[in-house]
This record gives C-alpha cells, sequence and structure tokens, in this order.
C-alpha cells in the first residue's frame, strides 16, 4: 500500500513539475514578446508606415538599389560598417542594423531589390554585431582585464578582415537562392 | 426607401477643399495615412508572427528548462583543449549551443571554461551567431528579431517561402562564426604576444 502511495506522489510531482516548468516558459515568452518584441515592432512599423506613404521610399530606394543589388555595394557598405571607429556606435541593440534591415525588406518586396540579394544583405548589414558590447560580454566570460585591453581591439580588427568575407560567402551560397526559371 | 436614400447619399462627392484650409485638411490626412499605414503594418506583423512566436518561445524555453543550462558546462571544458580538431567544437558547436541554451547576452558565461587567449574569439564567434540563428530559433534574441525579419518580411511580401532563407542564414552563419574565430584568436595571440614583449 505504501508503495503505491509513493507511486503517485511521485507521479504527482513528476506531472506538477513538468506542468509549472511549462507554464514559467509560456509566462517568460509572453514576458518577453511584451516587452521585447512588441515595442520594437510598433517602432518598425512607424518606420514602414512612414517609408512607404512619404516620399522618402523613393530617395532611400535609388540610394540603396545602387548598392544592395550587386556584390561590389553590398561589400561597400559592410566595410563602412566594420571600421573599427565605427563599429561600436553602429552596434547598440542592433538598431541600426534592424532599421537597415528593414528599409532593405521593403525594397526588396517591391522588387527593387532581387531577392536573391536578401541572403548576403543579411551579413553586409551586420559586421559590426556585438562590437558595442565586447568588453561587457568579455566580462560575462570571467577575462582578465589584460585580455579584454587586448581583446577589444583584437574583435574590432578581426572583422574588418571577417566582415567583407562574410559578405562575399553569403553570395556565393545564395546561388540557386529564390530562383525563377524563366 | 431609407436604405436607398442612404446609398445616394454616400455616393456623393464632396470637392476637394482649397484655399490655406484646404492646404490644412490636405495636410492632416497625409498626416494620419502615415500612422493608419504604419498602424496596419503592426497589424500584419503581431496577426503573422507574434502567435507562432509565443508558442516557438514556450516550447523553446521548456526546452531549455528541462535540458538544464548546467549541462552544458561539460562542452564548455571540452571546447577549452588545444589542438587543430578542438577549433570546431570551440567555434562552432560551443557557440551554437551557448547562444541556443542560454540565449543572448547570457550565452558570453560559457567564455569563463576557455584560457584567457581563447576568450576573445569565443566572444567574437558567439555573438556573431545572435542574428544567423534568428530565422530558426527566434527566441535566441528575440530582442533583435528584425534584423533577419525586415529582410524576410520583403521575401514573404514577394509570396516566397522563408525556410530557404532562414537555412542558408543559419549555416552561412555557422561557417563565419567558424572563420571569425579562427582570424581574431590568431590576431589575440599576435598581439598578446608583442604585449608582453613590450611588458
Amino acid at each position: 500500500m505504501e508503495g503505491f502511495t509513493n507511486l503517485i506522489v511521485r507521479i504527482g510531482r513528476g506531472v506538477g513539475g513538468v506542468v509549472g516548468t511549462l507554464y514559467q516558459a509560456g509566462r517568460d515568452s509572453v514576458d518577453t514578446v511584451i516587452r521585447n518584441v512588441i515595442p520594437f515592432m510598433a517602432f518598425i512599423s512607424f518606420i514602414i508606415g512612414l517609408i512607404l506613404t512619404t516620399g522618402i521610399g523613393n530617395w532611400i530606394a535609388k540610394g540603396l538599389k545602387g548598392s544592395a543589388s550587386s556584390l561590389p555595394g553590398l561589400l561597400l557598405i559592410s566595410i563602412v560598417c566594420a571600421i573599427p571607429i565605427l563599429s561600436p556606435l553602429l552596434g547598440p541593440g542592433a538598431v541600426i542594423a534592424q532599421i537597415v534591415g528593414t528599409l532593405l525588406g521593403v525594397e526588396i518586396g517591391k522588387g527593387n531589390i532581387p531577392a536573391q540579394y536578401s541572403l548576403p544583405a543579411l551579413f553586409a548589414i551586420n559586421p559590426q554585431v556585438g562590437c558595442d558590447f565586447i568588453p561587457v560580454g568579455l566580462a560575462l566570460g570571467e577575462a582578465e582585464p589584460e585580455t579584454v585591453e587586448i581583446g577589444v581591439p583584437a574583435v574590432l580588427f578581426s572583422r574588418v578582415i571577417t566582415g567583407p568575407l562574410s559578405v562575399v560567402i553569403a553570395y556565393f551560397a545564395s546561388f540557386g537562392l529564390y530562383h525563377t526559371s524563366k | 426607401m431609407f436604405l436607398h436614400q442612404l446609398i445616394t447619399l454616400s455616393a456623393v462627392t464632396v470637392d476637394k477643399p482649397t484655399g490655406v484650409l484646404g492646404a490644412l485638411a490636405t495636410g492632416a490626412e497625409d498626416f494620419i495615412k502615415v500612422f493608419n499605414k504604419g498602424g496596419t503594418v503592426l497589424l500584419s506583423l503581431m496577426g503573422g508572427i507574434l502567435p507562432t512566436l509565443i508558442v516557438l518561445l514556450t516550447a523553446v524555453n521548456a526546452l531549455v528548462r528541462i535540458i538544464g543550462a548546467e549541462r552544458i558546462e561539460n562542452l564548455g571544458k571540452a571546447a577549452s583543449r588545444p589542438g587543430l580538431q578542438w577549433y570546431p567544437v570551440r567555434y562552432i558547436i560551443l557557440p551554437f549551443v551557448a547562444v541556443f541554451v542560454l540565449t543572448n547576452p547570457m550565452a558570453y558565461t560559457m567564455g569563463r571554461f576557455l584560457p584567457e587567449r581563447f576568450k576573445p574569439a569565443f566572444y567574437d564567434s558567439a555573438v556573431s551567431f545572435v542574428h544567423p540563428i534568428l530565422g530558426i530559433f527566434p527566441h535566441a534574441n528575440p530582442g533583435e528579431l528584425f534584423v533577419y525579419l525586415g529582410i524576410a518580411t520583403g521575401i514573404k511580401e514577394l509570396g516566397f517561402g522563408l525556410g530557404d532563407l532562414a537555412i542558408r542564414y543559419l549555416l552561412v552563419g555557422l561557417v563565419v562564426i567558424f572563420i571569425r574565430g579562427i582570424v581574431t584568436e590568431r590576431i589575440t595571440a599576435r598581439m598578446m604576444a608583442k604585449a608582453e614583449r613590450s611588458a
């Protein structure tokens, strides 16, 4: 009889644990969505509204069309983003990358930029990722102050090489992406 | 009869307002048009992406809780070993698992298992993966979703599937973080040697 009771207790506890975990996971995800995702969606929606209804869109389209629909143009964007002085300034919250990404998305949607350029563009707008966060990121990894002192310029210099390189790799990886056989 | 009158009434068009007031009225309409369009976009984003995102986030969050963050510590220890065969572990597998399980920014804490000379390279590798992972696992960095989603929205607008772009973004991302890890490790090694000589 005691064994039976133990079994029931164990099952009850197990089920309670699983349900509790799932419930907490749901609470976490709704929390993230409300605090991080929806505010950004609101902000992005405003920018898209502004682009689509005013003349700004055409102006941006002209500027981006030339540079975002060719490999040299995308390389130029990535080189600018990777400049060691600019990259920490462009980094915070990935706001710049998100805005430029949205602008490019609008132009891709309108057909001004070919769809297969979406992949290299994702890398071209983002060589500065995390460049604002290097000391904090290294501190989270419990790095010594001497390591941080060397790590910051090391990562920034590395981006000058790997930023444009990532665009080239993505460019070659985009062959056959959204290919229309006509 | 009444209904008929209503229909004819609504069919009557008004002349476009002219003069100063007219210009103001047109201005007001253009002004509100921006926000109407923005509102439409917001609604389509919230209706199209949010429900899936919330359910996916819940499932992955639960999975991560069940796996437990402490279990990936052994992987961190393995990745600290010297030798060529540990490079892919250090700059592909460890960043992937760290970003997937711990998400941004806690993923960088995995650097504590590595010796000092690998830490900048690991950070570089891990931080460069917080966006390529978004196409398939948006839970890893939901606050910066639009790096991917901005461009993906354009693809969706054209009526194409997102799977191809998402998987290629992830795979190319893995290649890029591997290269980034190696390049940064080399640069760090050179700079550390230089600092030692001058000290």
